[in-house]
C-alpha cells in the first residue's frame, strides 16, 4: 500500500469514527433533553454535563480544533522524522553487508 | 542577509519542530488539568443574615457567622454600632476568638494578639483581621467583601 | 556547543551511578519485525496509553471523589458541576476505560490467532491472562463508584453471579460484597480495590509481563518463523518509537474528542430500598455473559442452571489460561482447530452481546 493511500486510508478513518459527531452536532445537553424518560422527575434529577453557555462551547471547540491541528502537525513531522530514521538504517545496513 | 553557514543542520531543525510541538501539544492539557486540581476560591460575594439574630447583642460581645467555610466574627462595639472581621488568624490561618475582658482578639495557634478594632498589637501576625463591610437592609444584615459595591 | 557539553555532562554523571545507558542501548538494539501482520504489534502499548491515561485522570478525580453511601452520588455530582471541567475529567476517565478493554480484547485476539503464545512465551501469556481479569475487575468495581441506581443494580447482580459456584461461591460473594447484601460497606470496599488493591496487582503483574517480553523478543507468526529467510527488522528505538507516537497522537485525539461530546450523565443517588430499575444491564465487555446467564433456563436435569452457566465459563476461563499448553502443536491440526476457535468465540460474544441489547 503505497504512503498516499495510506494516508488516504487513516484520514477516512478519522472521519469516519467521528461521523456520530458529523451527524449529531448537539451537544449531550441538548440530545438528552430530546430523549424523554418514561417519568418526568426521574429525567430531571439526572444530572447531564456538558459545557454551560457559549463561552464555554466555543473555547472546547477551539481546544478541539488545535488539538486536531496539533496531531497533524505532529504526524507530518514524525513522517518526515521515520523517513530520516529509516533512511539512515538503509544506509548503516548497506554498509555493513558491504564488509 | 545570507548566512554562510546554516545556523542548524536539518536534524536539529526536525527535532527542534518535533520537541516544540510535542511541547505545546502536552501543555495545552496543562491548562485543564490545573485549572481542575485548582478550583477557583470558595469565599462568598456576600452573605445576608436575618438582623434579628444580632439586634439585641450586648456592647462588646462577638457571634460567629458563616464566611463561606472560614468563620467569620461580629462584634457590638461599645457606641452600639457593629464590625465584621474574618476570623482567621494572619499568621497562619488558625481560628481567632475574642476575649471580652481583655478587649482583645486572640490566637491560640501562637499567641498572636489583636486589639479590639482588629489591629495586630502583639505575638506573629503580621497584618491586621480582615475587615467586611456590612449594612443592615431592612430585615436583614448584610456582609460584604470589603471593596465590592 | 556550550549547551551540548551540559547535556553530555549530566548524563554522564547519572549513567556513573545508575547504569542507564545500559537501558537505552537495549532500547536502541530491540529489533521489532516488520511484516503484514506487525500492525498488531501497536496493541500492547495503546493498552499502556489508555492505563496511564486512568491513573493520571483517576488520580485528579480522586480529589474530589468520597467513597460513602452518603457522599459517593453527590461528590461525583460536585465533580460534574462545581469543580472546573470536572465533568470532562470524568468523561475521559469513562471512555478511556472502555477504550483500553476494547485494546486489551484486540491484544489478545491478535496474540491468540497468531499464536504468540508459542513456547516460550507461554507465561507471557499466562500473566496476560490475570492482566484481562484485573482489567475487568477494574471495571466492575469503578461501575459502582458513583453510586447511582444503575450501578447498584448491576453491582447487585455482578456479585450474586458466583455464588452459584459449589462450596466457595457463596464466600466469593461476601468477600466482594463486604457482608450478605450491597451495601455502603461494598461501595468503600470497591473503592479499595478500584484505587489501590488491583493497581498493585496490576503493576507487579505488568512487571512480569513487560519483563518477559524484553527477555524473549517480539513473537512472529509461525508461517514466517519457519521460513528460511529473515524478515526485515526495525530498531525499536528511535524507528519504531516515532510510529508508535503517531498511533497514540491519533487514539488520545480521538479519546479526547469523544469525550467531549459524549460524556456519561449521572442519575440520582441510589436507593437501597427501591425495587430494581428497569433495563439494567452491566457494561458493554461483560454483555456476553450476562446474556450467557439469561438464556441458561433455571433448572438443567439435577442442576441449578446458573451453576452450570458459571461452570462452564470457568471452564472456558480455565482453558483459556491453559491455551499455550494445551495448543502445544501450533502447526498441525490441534493447532489449525484453536485458531478457529478463537473466530468463534469472536463471533460468539459479538452475537451474544448484541442478543443482550435487543
Amino acid at each position: 500500500m503505497t504512503a498516499k493511500k495510506k494516508l488516504i486510508a487513516l484520514f477516512v478513518l478519522i472521519v469516519f469514527l467521528h461521523s456520530f459527531v458529523l451527524f449529531k452536532i448537539n451537544f449531550a445537553q441538548q440530545v438528552e433533553q430530546e430523549k424523554t424518560g418514561t417519568i418526568q422527575e426521574e429525567a430531571s434529577e439526572k444530572i447531564v454535563p456538558g459545557p454551560q453557555g457559549i463561552k464555554e462551547s466555543t473555547g472546547l471547540y477551539v481546544f478541539i480544533a488545535w488539538l486536531w491541528l496539533a496531531i497533524l502537525v505532529l504526524v507530518y513531522v514524525l513522517r518526515l522524522k521515520i523517513k530520516e530514521e529509516d533512511r539512515l538504517l538503509e544506509m548503516r545496513f548497506l554498509s555493513e553487508k558491504k564488509k | 542577509m545570507k548566512l554562510k553557514h546554516s545556523l542548524f543542520t536539518r536534524r536539529q531543525f526536525l527535532n527542534g519542530l518535533l520537541g516544540g510541538w510535542l511541547g505545546a501539544f502536552a501543555a495545552s492539557f496543562l491548562y485543564p488539568v490545573l485549572k481542575f486540581i485548582f478550583p477557583p476560591t470558595r469565599e462568598p460575594e456576600e452573605v445576608i443574615l436575618p438582623f434579628v439574630d444580632f439586634q439585641d447583642m450586648e456592647p462588646n460581645t462577638v457571634k460567629i457567622f458563616a464566611w463561606g467555610s472560614k468563620p467569620g466574627i461580629l462584634k457590638r462595639n461599645d457606641d452600639r454600632s457593629y464590625t465584621a472581621f474574618v476570623a482567621v488568624c494572619t499568621h497562619l490561618d488558625c481560628n481567632v476568638t475574642y476575649l471580652p475582658d481583655q478587649r482583645k482578639f486572640y490566637c491560640a495557634c501562637h499567641e498572636g494578639w489583636y486589639d479590639e478594632n482588629g489591629v495586630h498589637t502583639a505575638g506573629p501576625p503580621p497584618r491586621p483581621l480582615r475587615r467586611l463591610s456590612l449594612s443592615i437592609e431592612g430585615e436583614n444584615l448584610v456582609i460584604k467583601r470589603e471593596g465590592v459595591e | 556547543m556550550k549547551e551540548k557539553n551540559v547535556k553530555k555532562d549530566i548524563r554522564s554523571w547519572l549513567d556513573e551511578r545508575s547504569g542507564l545507558s545500559a537501558v537505552f542501548r537495549f532500547l536502541r538494539e530491540k529489533k521489532i519485525p516488520q511484516h503484514k501482520h506487525s500492525i498488531w504489534y501497536y496493541t500492547g502499548s495503546a493498552i499502556l496509553l489508555f492505563f496511564g491515561i486512568q491513573v493520571i485522570t483517576g488520580f485528579m478525580l480522586v480529589f474530589y471523589y468520597n467513597p460513602t453511601l452518603e457522599e459517593a452520588n453527590s461528590s461525583v455530582a460536585r465533580i460534574m458541576t462545581e469543580v472546573p471541567l470536572g465533568w470532562i475529567i470524568r468523561s475521559v476517565h469513562s471512555w478511556s476505560a472502555s477504550f483500553m478493554i476494547v485494546f486489551v480484547f484486540i491484544h489478545l485476539l491478535s496474540i491468540w490467532i497468531t499464536k504468540g503464545y508459542r513456547k516460550p512465551r507461554e507465561l507471557t501469556w499466562m500473566s496476560g491472562v490475570f492482566l484481562l481479569v484485573l482489567s475487568l475487575l477494574f471495571g466492575f468495581t469503578g461501575y459502582l463508584l458513583p453510586w447511582d441506581d444503575l450501578s447498584l443494580s448491576a453491582t447487585k447482580v455482578g456479585t450474586d453471579i458466583p455464588r452459584s459456584i459449589p462450596v466457595v461461591g457463596v464466600w466469593v460473594t461476601k468477600f466482594l460484597r463486604g457482608g450478605e447484601d450491597v451495601t455502603g460497606d461494598t461501595l468503600t470496599r470497591f473503592f479499595g480495590f478500584h484505587v489501590c488493591i488491583l493497581p498493585i496487582f496490576l503493576l507487579a503483574l505488568l512487571a512480569v509481563h513487560v519483563y518477559l517480553i524484553q527477555k524473549q523478543g517480539m513473537s512472529l507468526p509461525l508461517d514466517l518463523e519457519r521460513k528460511e529467510e529473515k524478515v526485515k527488522e526495525l530498531p525499536f528505538w528511535p524507528n519504531f518509537v516515532y510510529r508508535e507516537m503517531i498511533v497514540w497522537l491519533v487514539l488520545v485525539g480521538v479519546l479526547f474528542t469523544v469525550s467531549v461530546f459524549f460524556p456519561p450523565s449521572l442519575d440520582k443517588a441510589a436507593d437501597l430500598m427501591a425495587p430494581a430499575p428497569e433495563g439494567i444491564k452491566p457494561e458493554w465487555y461483560f454483555l456476553f455473559l450476562f446474556q450467557m446467564l439469561k438464556i441458561f433456563p433455571a433448572k438443567i436435569l439435577f442442576m441449578n442452571g446458573d451453576t452450570l452457566a458459571v461452570l462452564l465459563i470457568l471452564l472456558g476461563g480455565t482453558a483459556f489460561f491453559f491455551l499455550p499448553l494445551i495448543d502445544n502443536k501450533p502447526a498441525e491440526r490441534k493447532g489449525k482447530m484453536t485458531t478457529v476457535i478463537a473466530y468463534l468465540f469472536i463471533i460468539y460474544a459479538v452475537g451474544m452481546s448484541v442478543w443482550s441489547l435487543l
